[in-house]
């Protein structure tokens, strides 16, 4: 069996140095590490990387191969995509194909201009020959991996109701899996799986009612949209998704319950759509506590017994560990600073406090609503079983009152103040084995872990960081500008590279000759 | 070579510093560190303010203000809202006093190339006919939603109202009487701030002016102590204003420095509140006039 997955590994290798430029869907469940081919790198969403060069002893002497500068104004909040040497990297209404060995630039694509919002872009996904981009305005357009033309260009959702798209695809075999975002309008949540050939939709999964729908368990509650990369169980052939709050956002009143599926995992069949289980995180959400947060697939050990799990640092400040072939839950405990819940039901989930719900004259919330954490993802290092996250502790007042309405935001909220961390959480207990101060205010860096036990992430005063593992020691840094996505490596003719992004610039690492074996 | 430079520019700025003493400086060489955005009054929000009109009548062409609108859409909605009334976690510039203050950009342009990035408000690089239709349609706006009232975020210093005046000053005297007096750097602050902008600043004064900046003192190796305001801080450096309101920076690991922020007080008490004790010192708070 084994041999045989290897002999197909094989083939997927070879076919693809003929093809440049050309990723086999089959390439994308074991990825080569020569390439990084999917937003998280690998579908498990760990993005763990076994590569050896660069090790704790090494990294100071890190140094800086190109930055390629986008000479746009937005910062980069992107994982490049890396095929066959080529680095795919977007911004809202712009992908670029780049050189990595050169940054030279092979082509760039800029999407027709729009009035959506245009808040980030998380990355691009590749099938084929195929290199795929959404767009605020709700497109998903395929282009050629090759020279950026459009073969396709298809709509995901109507943006001049208020959708919009930051969105990174995830594709499973012939499925391109995208989600969209519109928290200020009162909207479902959608998540749709086109023909990753032709563009056709094959199926749209609502997280909460579509318009008309006579679903009656969601409260009444709309939103619930999925607008983070998902993961992918191949064995369990499940798709895990972070739906985000419930619309009204702060006026819970006006949908009554625990609104599901919003503020959940979801797990779904990638060939159907349809929901096999789902988990609230926050049940009734009244403080915009997406639960987008990456759902990251560990094969592990836990109270002694082997398990498939998913885990999530939340938003709302609590850490989940699921069994992932079920939904149940396995444990839930605050990583960060927290206090509008009475306590854990029998579920697993926290019972929200209705003292904390916003009122007329103010609530003091902790998280704010930047949250304990957001769309920045976290990586599982499975050597020290420590899940490491971007996490803050901050402090927020929240309000409502009647004139606020029952559309959008329906309330008022300011932020206090916040600290941020890297923070390093067991799994297994969901206690903090170290923290590591980043500055005042939510973070906006990703994580990336190594096998040689480093942490590669950045602060929030725009220094990238490389951390040890471990402990949380700090091993290099370089000021490159804020760092608002997660870092990713590869190796290129056998060299292994750091490739961050920094303010609106992309930055390659690597050793020079001859360090690497020091 | 170029760190003892900087080193001895600190010392003859942060020994000036002590000449005048260190509480005096601190707050005039903020202050003038900040000194290029024209200088924003105390903390007051905009959503607990009355709502202000365009200062100048000024009319714009129906078609700048459409292509201001489709901009600031795209670039500014999901913070602001896209009608400019408020957003995620911006504030409703329909309210704002730099809007009302604005002619046909002056303010509004100057604010945009420098921004407000601690407070997470990006800098922009708008041309000239890119400015002047995102000017038209914040006027456009502000004089529309001045004749609608309402207002999504609005909170009013009514809706405040709730907490007892007696027992926020017992809690006051237990927990907050070691740095504050209601006769020394409190008295009057009801005055000077109402409703949001009071609880908020009680809750955690940042901003500008910071009533009390955190401060840097450095030890140098004869044993000699030297305090500078703190203007910025990572892991690595430490940045501090000079007495002109310059900033200079300093590797951590060259100098022997420790952070003083008196904001750190404010931050843990902040996991300590109840709502009721919240609303009680704000009560007491606000019988400071």
């Amino acid at each position: 069996m084994r041999t045989f997955s290897n002999i197909a590994l094989l083939i997927a290798v070879v076919s693809m140095r003929i093809h440049a430029q050309y990723a086999d869907p089959k390439e994308l469940l074991k990825p080569s590490p020569d390439a990084w081919l999917t937003y998280h790198g690998e579908y498990n969403g760990q993005r763990h990387s076994k590569l050896t060069e660069i090790t704790p002893e090494n990294v100071a002497k890190l140094k800086q191969v190109w930055r390629f500068q986008t000479g746009q104004t937005q910062a980069i909040k992107a994982s490049p995509i890396l095929m066959d040497g080529v680095l795919y990297v977007t911004l809202p209404d712009h992908i670029w194909a780049i050189d990595a060995r050169t940054a030279k630039q092979l082509w760039h694509y800029e999407h027709a201009k729009n009035n959506a919002f245009h808040i980030g872009h998380r990355g691009a996904a590749v099938y084929k020959d195929t290199v795929y981009l959404t767009t605020p305005d709700c497109h998903l357009i395929a282009l050629n991996a090759k020279d950026g033309k459009v073969k396709w260009d298809v709509v995901i959702a109507d943006s001049s109701n208020g959708f919009w798209s930051t969105n990174a695809p995830l594709v499973v075999r012939n499925r391109v899996m995208v989600g969209v975002a519109g928290d200020f309008d009162n909207l479902p949540g959608i998540l749709k799986s086109f023909d990753a050939d032709t563009g056709k939709l094959q199926w749209t999964f609502y997280s909460t009612p579509p318009p008309g729908g006579t679903e009656p368990k969601s409260g009444g509650a709309t939103g619930g949209q999925m607008w983070t990369t998902g993961t992918y169980d191949p064995e369990l052939n499940l798709v895990y998704v972070g739906t985000g709050n419930p619309t009204p956002v702060l006026n819970g009143d006006a949908r009554p319950g625990d609104n599901p599926w919003t503020c959940a995992i979801v797990a779904l069949n990638p060939d159907t759509g349809k929901l096999v289980w789902g988990f609230q995180v926050s049940p009734h959400d009244t403080h915009d506590w997406d639960a987008a947060e990456v759902p990251v697939l560990v094969d592990a050990e836990f109270n002694g017994q082997r398990r498939k799990m998913v885990m999530q640092a939340s938003r709302n400040g609590y850490f989940f560990v699921l069994d992932r072939t079920n939904g149940k839950s396995l444990l839930t405990k605050p990583f960060a600073a927290v206090n509008w819940a009475k306590g854990i039901d029998e579920l697993g989930r926290p019972i929200p406090d209705p003292a904390k719900e916003p009122r007329r004259d103010g609530v003091l919330i902790a998280p704010n609503e930047a949250g304990a954490t957001n769309y920045r993802p976290p990586s599982f290092d499975p050597k020290t079983g420590l899940l490491i996250v971007n996490a803050q502790d901050g402090y927020g007042i929240y309000f409502f009152k009647p004139d606020h309405g029952a559309y959008g935001w329906a309330g008022a909220d300011y932020n206090v103040a916040g600290k941020s961390y890297l923070r390093a959480i067991d799994y297994k207990t969901g206690k903090i084995v170290w923290d590591h101060p980043i500055g005042d205010n939510a973070g906006g860096a990703g994580v990336l872990t190594t096998a040689t036990g480093l942490t590669f992430s950045g602060d929030n005063s725009g220094n990238a960081l490389a951390l040890r593992t471990s402990d949380g020691g700090t091993l290099w840094h370089e000021n490159i500008g804020r760092m608002q996505g997660a870092p990713i490596t590869y190796l290129l003719d056998g060299k292994q590279y750091v490739v961050v992004g920094g303010g609106s610039s992309l930055c390659a690492y690597g050793l020079t000759e001859g360090q690497a074996a020091k | 070579m170029k760190t003892l430079t900087m080193f001895c520019a600190a010392l003859v700025a942060a020994c000036v510093g002590i000449a005048q003493g260190p509480a005096t400086t601190t707050g005039q060489a903020s202050g003038k560190g900040a000194g290029k955005v024209a200088p924003r009054r105390p903390d007051q929000s905009p959503a607990s303010q009355p709502r202000p009109k365009s200062e100048t009548s000024q009319t714009y062409p129906a078609e700048q203000v459409r292509q201001g609108g489709m901009r600031f859409a795209a670039q500014c909605g999901f913070c602001h809202g896209r009608d400019a009334a408020g957003g995620e976690s911006g504030p409703d510039l329909t309210r704002s006093k730099l809007v009302a203050e604005d002619t046909r950009g002056d303010k509004i342009g100057t604010f945009l190339l420098v921004g407000r990035p601690d407070a997470g408000m990006p800098a922009y690089k708008l041309s000239d006919e890119e400015l002047i239709a995102m000017v038209a349609f914040l006027h456009d706006q502000m004089d529309k939603f001045a004749t609608l009232g309402g207002g999504r975020r609005s909170v009013d210093p009514s809706d405040l109202a709730t907490g007892n005046a007696a027992d926020g000053r017992a809690y006051f005297n237990r927990t907050c009487s070691g740095c504050h007096s209601p006769a020394g750097d409190l008295a009057g602050v009801a005055k000077r701030y109402q409703g949001l902008a009071l609880i908020r600043r009680m809750l955690y004064p940042s901003g500008n002016p910071a009533p009390s900046p955190p401060k840097a003192t450095f030890t140098l190796s004869s044993g000699q102590t030297i305090t500078a305001p703190l203007a910025a801080e990572d892991e690595f450096t430490v940045t501090i204003f000079d007495p002109l309101g310059g900033r200079l920076t300093y590797q951590k690991d060259k100098v022997k420095v420790k952070i003083d922020n008196p904001l750190s007080a404010h931050f843990v008490q902040l996991g300590k509140y109840s709502d009721s004790d919240m609303r009680n010192v704000y009560a007491y708070l606000d019988t400071l006039k």
